[in-house]
């Protein structure tokens, strides 16, 4: 029986082929050209489609079982143990965090941005406030340094303008 | 002679010399910390490269990746956590060794090898690379073609996973570069209405997000690993040369697989190592001692891993095709500093690639005494919690994708999402090189399938006629092929056994 995360991803990719291969048969041709801008994506999206299939139907699964048998037997047995069901959600806290980046950079500036950055990080990974605080004050300030006066590539003021 | 002398010129130039001791410093320190690797430190390599000269920032990637794969074997050796994933396929043996009271052993094989390794790896591209450019100007759009596929379908072969997976994953990268007015008829394609992604996904945004952001989101789901303890440690490199009098095969058979290895697109460092490991213990005379701190692994994989570094940049400079994942961010910065990949460019810019070649063999050889300082101040460094540096690197994450994007906010939120998105991937067993090696390619498959579709007229037949692309086909299908096949072979051996 194919995983359920597997029947997921791969009905999503056949899903995705499909409308990649729907979308590019509806792209308009260039005159006077037998291919055109529609051709690759269709291509793309019809293997997709195979692919997504064969995933649903667990063909190729014995190449990836035996890669993790591989990996399983090479590392420490306590890095294999299994952690708790929560831990996995704070694999969103990064991609959110840069997300509230780019919407709060321009307004807040790149300095109090970056501090509210760093200080619910490193909180995530389990930090005291006693090492969290001091980090948030100053690796922002450090990395503006970087970028300002080594590159030159001018971070968003917002509202606390880097002092140099 | 004067083109030696030019590069040796553009080498030695201060601000080159600068880069590779500073990049030198970040790759050892970045490749000793658990769970960053080597690809991540040179995709956060990429914004300070934009403002390097051409030379500097190709010296910068060239130097903290190879920095990064041996400072990887560190808390391998000595807390039995690869620090790159290039290090894990011998970090049992190398521990073991550790534990026999042999640290110095197990770390200065793996400095001493690696920096032989890398010698190696630069001979092969000196050679390789001029003799293919050669073949390669002859190449019409067809050859190119069937390269693009050849080097695409290597990379789902190589990878450890699923090859329909690996093939799905690479399909998606292709598609990714579907997005935006980047194509033959310059039509607005799956830009959903932004005007953000008429210009297409940047491939340094979607590189940054699969290969740094992705490996923060995976430290904070993985547990802190243990402290590394101050440990007294005699000479490191006493007995190495012993060794390289008594391992001479182990070592010739661990370059010659990594640079087979580094060539092929898509597979790199870590592929190297887990296949040399494989081989050396296959045609050991002592393979029980395999697992309880023998050497003979650990040199052949060493060996092979570094080795494998600088033979990825075959395909790399003269096709645009990755031969790893580093190289794939290697060629957007070549791409961005006017060095286009392709034959010509050891033609048109032979100085550069002679220097190239030169900073490749400088890099191998400052490795031995920055190494040496390295694996002394471990177990300071190696300590450091990720509590602190993985924040820092999350902020160089938006920083610098913003950067180099022309001061876009666009690129942040591209990054976060292939960042999410590459974490999927990994956790349901999709390999993200494969889909990179899409993304990085996918422009160029484009452009010689459509080229060659309109000069054949629609017709298929013209991509077999000539000699060398039908070869180039006939191995593109082999390569597509053979899992078929090694699983067929597998499942008759079964039964064979079984039967009997």
């Amino acid at each position: 029986m194919t995983p359920l995360a597997d029947r997921i991803s791969g009905s999503s990719i056949a899903l995705l082929g499909a409308a990649a291969f729907f979308y590019g048969s509806k792209l308009p041709p260039v005159p006077g050209q037998q291919v055109g801008p529609s051709a690759f994506p269709m291509v793309v999206g019809a293997g997709l489609i195979l692919c997504g299939g064969l995933i649903v139907f667990g063909i190729g699964r014995h190449f990836e079982e035996v890669a993790e048998a591989d990996v399983a037997e090479h590392s420490a047995p306590e890095l294999l143990e299994p952690v708790p069901a929560w831990r996995n959600w704070l694999a969103l806290v990064p991609p959110l965090l840069l997300c509230f980046y780019a919407l709060a950079s321009e307004t807040l500036g790149f300095l109090i941005t970056a501090a509210i950055m760093v200080f619910v990080a490193s909180t995530a990974f389990g930090a005291k406030p006693k090492l969290s605080v001091p980090l948030a004050l100053i690796a922002p300030f450090c990395v503006n340094l970087i970028f300002l006066k080594l590159l030159r590539v001018p971070l968003p003021n917002g509202l606390l303008p880097f002092p140099w | 002679m004067n083109t030696i002398i030019q590069a040796f010129g553009l080498v030695f130039a201060p601000d080159v010399m600068i880069a590779i001791i500073a990049s030198a410093f970040y790759g050892l320190i970045v490749g000793s910390l658990p769970g960053l690797s080597a690809t991540m430190a040179t995709a956060l390599l990429v914004p300070v490269t934009f403002y390097l000269s051409p030379i500097a920032a190709v010296a910068t990637i060239i130097t903290a990746s190879a920095m990064a794969i041996f400072s990887g074997d560190i808390p391998g050796c000595l807390l039995r956590i690869p620090g790159t994933p290039a290090s894990a396929a011998y970090t049992d043996e190398a521990y073991a060794m550790t534990r026999k009271g042999q640290a110095e052993t197990a770390l200065g094989i793996c400095l001493w090898f690696s920096a032989l390794g890398g010698i190696a790896g630069t001979l092969s591209l000196m050679i390789l690379a001029p003799a293919l450019a050669e073949i390669a100007l002859s190449f019409s759009t067809y050859e190119n073609f069937w390269l693009a596929m050849l080097g695409l379908m290597c990379a789902t072969l190589v990878a450890r996973s699923s090859p329909i997976k690996a093939i799905a994953s690479m399909l998606l990268g292709l598609l990714i570069t579907c997005i935006g007015i980047d194509n033959p008829g310059g039509v607005a394609r799956f830009t959903l209405g932004s005007t953000d992604l008429l210009g297409g996904i940047e491939p340094i945004p979607a590189l940054v997000g699969v290969f740094a952001l992705a490996e923060v989101m995976r430290a904070l789901t993985e547990r802190e690993p243990p402290k590394l303890e101050h440990r007294r440690l005699g000479s490191i490199l006493k007995g190495q040369i012993e060794l390289t009098k008594q391992y001479p095969k182990q070592q010739i058979r661990g370059n010659i697989i990594g640079i087979i290895i580094g060539v092929l697109p898509g597979a790199g460092a870590d592929m190297a190592a887990w296949v040399s490991y494989a081989m050396a213990k296959r045609f050991s005379k002592t393979p029980e001692k395999f697992g309880t701190g023998h050497p003979e692994g650990l040199i052949e994989a060493g060996a092979s891993n570094n080795a494998s570094l600088a033979s990825g940049w075959v395909p790399a400079l003269l096709f645009g095709i990755p031969g790893d994942t580093i190289t794939a961010i290697a060629i957007g910065v070549l791409y961005m500093k006017g060095l286009n990949p392709g034959p010509t460019l050891f033609t048109d810019q032979a100085s550069s690639m002679y220097a190239l070649y030169i900073i490749f063999i400088l890099g191998n050889i400052i490795m031995i005494p920055l190494g040496i300082i390295m694996i002394r101040l471990a177990s300071r460094i190696v300590g450091a919690p990720r509590s602190a540096v993985m924040p820092v690197i999350m902020v160089f994450c938006a920083v610098g994708a913003f950067a180099t994007a022309g001061n876009n906010l666009f690129a942040v939120w591209c990054v976060a999402f292939f960042g999410a998105f590459g974490y999927l991937m990994e956790k349901n067993g999709y390999p993200v090189a494969a889909m990179v090696l899409g993304i990085v390619m996918g422009t160029m498959v484009e452009q010689s399938f459509v080229t060659s579709l309109i000069k054949s007229d629609g017709s298929l037949l013209p991509f077999f006629d000539r000699p060398v692309s039908s070869v180039l086909a006939a191995m593109t299908f082999a390569a597509l092929l053979w899992p078929v096949f090694s699983w067929t072979m597998q499942r008759l051996r079964r039964q064979r056994v079984a039967a009997a």
